[in-house]
């Protein structure tokens, strides 16, 4: 089992989330070139060691939130709300950070 | 009531014997045993979302009862749920919408999308903590905890909300898993000698 630290929950299993992704810069959509558009899509940088990324809490408070991780370890050094930034970086509708509801979320 | 108002029912099956009680079709099987569990479906249910910070003066993960006994818990950031006795829904929801700062938030009335359950007695946290991973000790889940979990892997709602000072815990998920749930918590209570218990107004 793998513990999160949810940063509305506390820590729970990881079975309650689902992992969105790394958190990745979006690119200025008026410069960016269609090989830049690939790498904002696909490329990942994948590393073993720590990398930042964004969980949803599916099963608990129906927020994202970003995670430090060790990908090796599992060792999680940093939990928090999105930062106000992250509306222009992996999540252009800033679902993660106000009071908007996520994608998976469901009324009740 | 007349005779031909429309039954409301609870996905979970009623235990016989069945009554009606407050238009719902409910078990009116009484039982005194240690650890019980009654189907609540039949109350009221309001979801309240609105700013984070607090509306009610309720936190996320705390639940209080107002000066009308209605539960309010807050059971997300900026998300609230509402308890009142069977068939109290609009006058709940006006006084939950004037609550609300104008133009903010919204009120939804979830009786009928919900089903909801709770288990009571000594053995109550032994039991659901068979089906649920978080910790239920006293320190950490007192009187008027709140919050949303995996229960029997269903996404569940769980007020700690105790009756008399015995331990109790009010929980509530998605319609469609009501039956399934209340089977695994009956499942998870065999070893407590577990037995339904009727629901009987208010409820709450
Ligand atoms: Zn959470």
């Amino acid at each position: 089992m793998m513990l999160l630290p949810c940063p509305h929950c506390g820590p729970r299993n990881s079975s309650e989330f689902r992992y969105v992704g790394e958190g990745t810069a979006r690119p200025d959509p008026g410069t960016a070139t269609i090989g830049v558009w690939r790498d904002y899509l696909y490329t990942r940088s994948n590393p073993a060691g720590w990398t930042t990324e964004n969980w949803f809490h599916r099963a608990g408070c129906r927020r994202y939130f970003t995670v430090e991780r060790h990908t090796v370890s599992n060792a999680v050094r940093a939990s928090h709300r999105p930062a106000a930034q992250a509306r222009t970086t992996s999540d252009p509708e800033g679902l993660s950070a106000g009071t908007e509801r996520g994608p998976d979320a469901g009324p009740g | 009531m007349a005779e031909s108002a429309a039954v409301a029912r609870s996905p979970i099956a009623p235990t016989p014997p069945v009554a009606i009680e407050n238009g719902w079709e409910v078990s009116a099987r009484r039982s005194a045993a240690d650890l019980r569990i009654t189907d609540c479906t039949p109350l009221t249910k309001l979801l309240v979302l609105g700013p984070e910070g607090g509306v009610f003066g309720i936190p996320f993960g705390r639940a209080e009862r107002d000066e009308e006994g209605v539960l309010v818990a807050g059971s997300g950031p900026g998300e609230w749920t509402l308890f009142g006795p069977p068939g109290t829904g609009e006058g709940l929801a006006g006084r939950a919408a004037a609550a609300l700062p104008p133009d903010e938030g919204a009120v939804f009335d979830l009786t009928h999308g919900r089903a909801a359950m709770r288990i009571t007695g000594p053995a109550a946290a032994a039991a659901l903590a068979r089906v649920c991973a978080v910790d239920l000790a006293g320190e950490v889940s007192p009187d008027g905890a709140a919050f949303r979990s995996s229960v029997a892997k269903v996404v569940t709602d769980v007020v700690r909300d105790d009756i008399d000072s015995q331990l109790s815990y009010l929980m509530h998920c998605d319609r469609a898993f009501g039956q399934y749930l209340f089977d695994a918590l009956l499942d998870a209570g065999a070893e407590f000698d577990i037995e339904v218990d009727g629901f009987a107004g208010p409820g709450i």
